[in-house]
């Protein structure tokens, strides 16, 4: 656990060095900023909640997310540090579990500023908490395996943006497309899309539901891109 | 401390270490030649564990490198070739982060830093951004994170590449001192580099080791082909001829200049005397006569282009 988070605390601090992360925060706070804005969402005489924008926030985190991870590996492998890290006495599920930990850290703070929103809420209205908390959390479980997906992308390759485009697209074809074909397809394709529609399930957090399987399925997609990132670090020592 | 055993290693069809096998005792200093391409690098990333070999084994302290390949990252101390390091950090930050991760608690990381500090020179920049630093500081950077731990075995990696003179001089110092308290693996395709710091050199080429001893017993092996080179005056012919008769001449070639007769002797005894004596008898004058040992460099020139050919 120790090297766990020796490999977090130094990927949060290279994080935050590098300009990266400000120019992340910044993209995400602009964009929900915009959601506030076109979803009226601060306006007089409608509904004191932010249920809409958090419907759109995912969007945004299929662009915004992949960004916090892609350099992750991809840089080890492109600077040669990987070779340091290789040969210290961490095993390479420490590793992936540490870098894994700080994009998390790195995510909540990141959420944790949009509470202004919630805050400007509270001060000219009467905004549900349980419902805002809920939807938080299911915008916090949902971020998990966006995340996990897109440090996997990192270990294929050694650039970081075709790490970040191989992360975003299904990404966004999974927040999108399952949306809005679930309803026109049959079989086990619409069986499967309703499991992976993490829209659907994101509109009960919204409603202020915490719902068991969705839990599960966000925890367990997450630690199967985990499972598979080790896989691929270890895999490729034996090129 | 260090054995390996028909170690190979194959990328592809492509055999970068061919069934490779030599020991490295406890305190030994031991240098690792070849050109470059060799598979210097490719043996030591198996050493390290940052590879597994195709086939054969390699232990470390008693450690399988496949199967306690933790055990064996613990007890070595590693530098990479390209001393790969993170241009974000600072030095001090690196090594705290070094520290934790080879397991040394607080204090100890501390007292560790502080030693290595010390021993590498980085009093100067132990706060700046590694991103900012010269290749030597990097370099000794790099050291310093492969001793952090006081590992019994220190393998280097072409230790002094892209430094200055007086860098590579002070590097050479260092790792001469480090040898007295750790085991000392280090590669180079500098014949210098070896000859000067090591105390036994293991010669690779295209995989394979072609030579191994200390750099005297190595230039002993040259030293019984040596040549002689002498240059007297008198009639050509008659200078070829009688030389030849000698006891010990084994092959000999000849130019004139100026009525100096030039000769390039190979001989099997040393036979500079009777060239002497025989230009005395015969009223030749003598303006040259000097033995020309091999150097260790020509030795490894030789067995270099000889592999080369043999494999070609």
């Amino acid at each position: 656990m120790r090297n766990v988070l020796a490999i977090t605390q130094r990927e949060l601090l290279s994080l935050f060095f590098s300009p990266i992360a400000y120019i992340v925060t910044a993209g995400f706070l602009l964009l929900t900023g915009v959601l506030v804005i076109v979803t009226d969402s601060i306006a007089p005489g409608k509904p004191a909640t932010l249920r809409e924008v958090f419907m759109w926030t995912p969007f945004v985190l299929t662009m915004i997310l992949p960004a916090i991870t892609m350099r992750m590996i991809s840089e080890e492998y492109r600077s040669g540090t990987i070779e340091s890290l290789m040969t210290a006495p961490v095993t390479d599920g420490q590793m992936v579990l540490g870098k894994y930990l700080a994009s998390v850290g790195f995510y909540v703070v990141m959420l944790a500023t949009t509470l202004v929103y919630l805050v400007i809420l509270a001060i000219y209205g009467n905004p549900d908490f349980g419902a805002a908390l809920a939807g938080y959390l299911g915008l916090f479980l949902l971020g998990l395996p966006f995340l996990a997906v897109g440090l996997f992308t990192s270990s294929l390759t050694r650039n970081q943006i075709v790490a970040w485009i191989l992360a975003t697209v299904p990404l966004m074809l999974l927040a999108w497309f399952a949306y809005y074909i679930v309803a026109s397809v049959q079989g086990w394709l619409r069986v499967v899309l309703q499991q992976v529609n993490v829209m659907t399930r994101l509109e009960m957090f919204n409603r202020g539901l915490i719902v068991t399987d969705s839990v599960v399925f966000f925890l367990g997609s997450a630690a199967l891109f985990v499972f598979l990132t080790i896989k691929i670090v270890e895999s490729r020592r034996w090129r | 401390m260090i054995e390996v055993r028909q170690l190979s290693k194959h990328y592809g069809t492509r055999k970068a270490v061919d069934n490779i096998s030599f020991t490295v005792g406890e305190g030994e200093i031991v240098g690792f030649l070849g050109p470059n391409g060799a598979g210097k690098t490719t043996t030591i990333r198996v050493l390290t564990c940052f590879h597994p070999a195709t086939s054969g084994t390699a232990r470390i302290a008693g450690h399988d490198v496949l199967s306690q390949s933790l055990a064996v990252r613990r007890v070595i101390g590693y530098l990479p070739e390209s001393v790969p390091l993170y241009p974000e950090m600072r030095v001090r930050e690196y090594l705290r982060f070094r520290g934790r991760l080879k397991g040394l608690d607080r204090a100890a990381r501390e007292a560790a830093i502080a030693r290595v500090v010390e021993r590498c020179w980085l009093n100067d920049v132990i706060g700046r951004p590694i991103g900012q630093l010269s290749k030597g500081y990097r370099q000794r950077v790099g050291l310093a994170d492969a001793l952090l731990h006081n590992p019994k075995v220190l393998i280097l990696d072409e230790p002094t590449v892209g430094l200055d003179p007086r860098q590579i001089r002070e590097t050479r110092s260092l790792i001469k001192e480090l040898a007295k308290d750790h085991t000392v693996m280090l590669s180079s395709h500098i014949l210098h580099e070896v000859e000067a710091t090591c105390e036994r050199t293991i010669i690779i080429n295209n995989g394979r080791i072609v030579a191994s001893g200390s750099p005297h017993e190595l230039r002993e092996r040259v030293s019984g082909e040596s040549k002689l080179i002498a240059e007297v005056k008198g009639p050509h012919d008659d200078v070829v001829a009688s030389v030849r008769k000698l006891n010990g001449v084994t092959d000999l070639r000849s130019e004139t200049q100026n009525g100096w007769v030039r000769l390039t002797l190979a001989t099997s005894a040393d036979v500079r005397e009777s060239i002497f004596k025989l230009s005395t008898e015969r009223g030749w004058s003598v303006r040259e006569l000097r033995r020309d040992i091999a150097s260790l460099e020509d030795y490894f020139v030789k067995i270099v282009a000889g592999t080369r050919d043999a494999s070609e």
